[in-house]
């Protein structure tokens, strides 16, 4: 009875001690991710700050939309395009079934003007750019790029940071336009080709579920997850430490913050247009 | 049996890790940069403990030090890129109407300011690789002083040929298509473009080949004498120090613990130093390995 007793005591007191550890962990973690948000969020506001030098940085700044914008155009292309065929094909087969196939463009046109436009433009964005971005000033950092800078008294935010989530912020909206079209197109091409659903008929269906606004929507969202995708790399980059392998980490952690923070936004940004702008623009 | 009765015998820890207070300027001499009982922690690691130096204004003075000694945290005091937390770094007539400039105290404005007086020459030469030639020595003169290209241009030639590189056939080359060696001059070129009154090389001739390695120590001389700059070297390179410095100070766990000229340093018995200066593997630098 003694023995079990010990055994008990012992094992409760592993249990509590391992407990505390886990709580010490998670709560570093989280320490030092609100650390990381807050360091971040002061960048931005740097950002902003600058802005005022923007005619100082036109050459960067057509650099970086060439590389964000033009670059990434056709993956982008490609990639929604596919969607809006696979979505028409896979939903199109239920309402067939049920008659509906009719409503076919107000189903594609309201998941990709609303939702997959600008989640798909942010994604396809920050795997190719933002990561590429954090990659870039983490070397930059390693090689001592950015402290040559600040010795020759050019302020790394004026000359790195702004051209960069300038450019994003200019691209994405654009991109997501395109993004937009290119994956209406595909799935009016599919509902034609597979569900006798004519383009003019898909139009029209499309049109009856949207508005003007729809669209405004999907790009505004995208100027915010360009913001995001740009403050997050930068910040990462710039804050690289201990050699290649920090440049891996800055670039990792990246791409896993910016993805979290852009659904986080985006569930965060619906509930603001459905609470606050669809009343007033309807 | 010699070995039994080497430095390590007679020289104590605290001996070995006593600073050296610098002593008053030799006659003619000017005192440009003063450091005072500097010290610097990151977290738990106290990496300077209580640095003291005066730079004199036009020599070059040869920091060495092995790694982790702080060279490199004390050439980022130098570069204001740390401020100092305790003690004080002043500089002489880089300050608010021509006073000193204290470091520690000095606003935003008047760090750039000191900045504009510095040169840097970094280890890897620090060279932008998405820029040309021309694009990163006049970088200061685009975005600081905001020179038109014309003037831009002929004070980049005429940088690179003062640290003897073809201009013309470089200028439109990007750094990944020149040599090591061009790299550092070229890094060299841009440290001196905007006529500094300091210059800070962070460990100039790693990682470069002998010919090259003389080829920088030659230019760091030659610019020391046409230019007359205040130069500060920090290096593990012994045949370097020699070559370019006036004086030489041993920076060992945080502090100066011998600061001299040639002469004075050959002939300082400090441990540490007999040891950078013979290349021994037996010595209080080398004590944590043997154990």
């Amino acid at each position: 009875m003694e023995r079990t007793r010990t055994k008990d005591t012992a094992a409760e007191v592993i249990t509590r001690s391992q407990a505390a550890k886990a709580a010490e962990r998670t709560g570093g973690v989280l320490v030092k991710q609100a650390r990381h948000a807050g360091r971040a969020v002061l960048l931005f506001l740097d950002t902003c700050a600058q802005l005022r030098n923007t005619g100082r940085v036109m050459p960067q700044l057509v650099r970086q939309i060439e590389m964000a914008g033009f670059g990434s155009i056709v993956v982008l292309a490609l990639i929604a395009g596919l969607t809006g065929m696979i979505m028409a094909m896979q939903t199109g087969f239920e309402l067939s079934k049920m008659g509906l196939q009719g409503n076919l463009g107000a189903i594609i046109g309201a998941t990709f003007l609303r939702e997959m436009g600008p989640i798909w433009c942010a994604i396809i964005i920050l795997a190719r750019v933002g990561a590429a971005i954090a990659a870039e000033l983490g070397t930059m950092v390693v090689n001592e790029e950015v402290d040559a800078l600040r010795v020759m008294s050019i302020n790394p935010v004026r000359y790195l940071v702004l051209p960069r989530i300038l450019a994003l912020v200019i691209s994405m909206p654009l991109l997501t336009a395109i993004a937009d079209f290119v994956g209406l197109a595909g799935g009016a091409i599919v509902s034609q080709a597979m569900f006798d659903v004519t383009i003019a008929k898909f139009k029209e269906s499309a049109v009856l579920l949207l508005n003007g606004p729809d669209f405004w929507y999907g790009v505004f969202k995208s100027g915010v997850f360009a913001c995001i995708i740009g403050t997050i790399a930068c910040d990462r980059g710039l804050n690289t430490s201990d050699g290649a392998e920090g440049v891996g980490r800055a670039t990792t952690s990246t791409v896993v913050m910016a993805v979290v923070f852009v659904l986080v936004s985006d569930f965060v940004l619906n509930a603001f247009i459905q609470a606050v702008l669809r009343p007033i623009f309807g | 049996m010699a070995d039994a009765l080497t430095p390590r015998h007679r020289w104590g820890s605290t001996e070995l890790e006593l600073a050296a207070m610098p002593a008053s300027p030799p006659e003619g001499r000017e005192t440009l940069i003063r450091i005072r009982d500097l010290h610097r922690r990151f977290g738990p690691r106290h990496i300077l403990r209580g640095v003291s130096l005066d730079v004199y204004k036009g020599e070059t003075l040869v920091i060495l030090g092995g790694s982790g000694s702080g060279k490199t945290t004390l050439l980022r005091h130098l570069m204001a890129m740390l401020r100092p937390e305790e003690g004080r770094i002043t500089v002489r007539g880089l300050g608010a109407g021509g006073g000193d400039l204290d470091m520690a105290q000095a606003s935003e404005q008047q760090i750039e300011s000191y900045r504009r007086n510095l040169g840097v020459v970094f280890q890897g030469a620090a060279l932008l690789n998405s820029l040309t030639v021309l694009e990163n020595v006049g970088l200061p003169l685009i975005e600081v002083d905001r020179l038109p290209v014309d003037q831009v241009r002929s004070r980049v030639v005429e940088a690179l040929r003062r640290v003897y590189l073809p201009a013309e056939e470089i200028l439109n080359l990007k750094p990944a298509a020149l040599s090591g060696g061009m790299r550092k001059r070229v890094g060299i070129a841009r440290a001196i473009i905007q006529k500094p009154r300091i210059i800070l090389y962070d460990e100039p001739t790693t990682g470069l080949d002998p010919v090259t390695v003389n080829g920088v120590n030659e230019l760091t001389l030659d610019l020391q004498q046409k230019i007359g700059v205040t130069s500060i070297v920090i290096t593990h390179d012994i045949g370097a120090a020699f070559m370019i410095a006036d004086r030489i100070a041993l920076l060992y766990k945080g502090r100066i613990v011998a600061c001299g000229s040639k002469d004075e340093t050959r002939a300082n018995e400090h441990p540490v130093l007999q040891q950078m200066l013979t290349g021994s593997t037996t010595g209080p630098l080398t004590e944590g390995y043997a154990k």
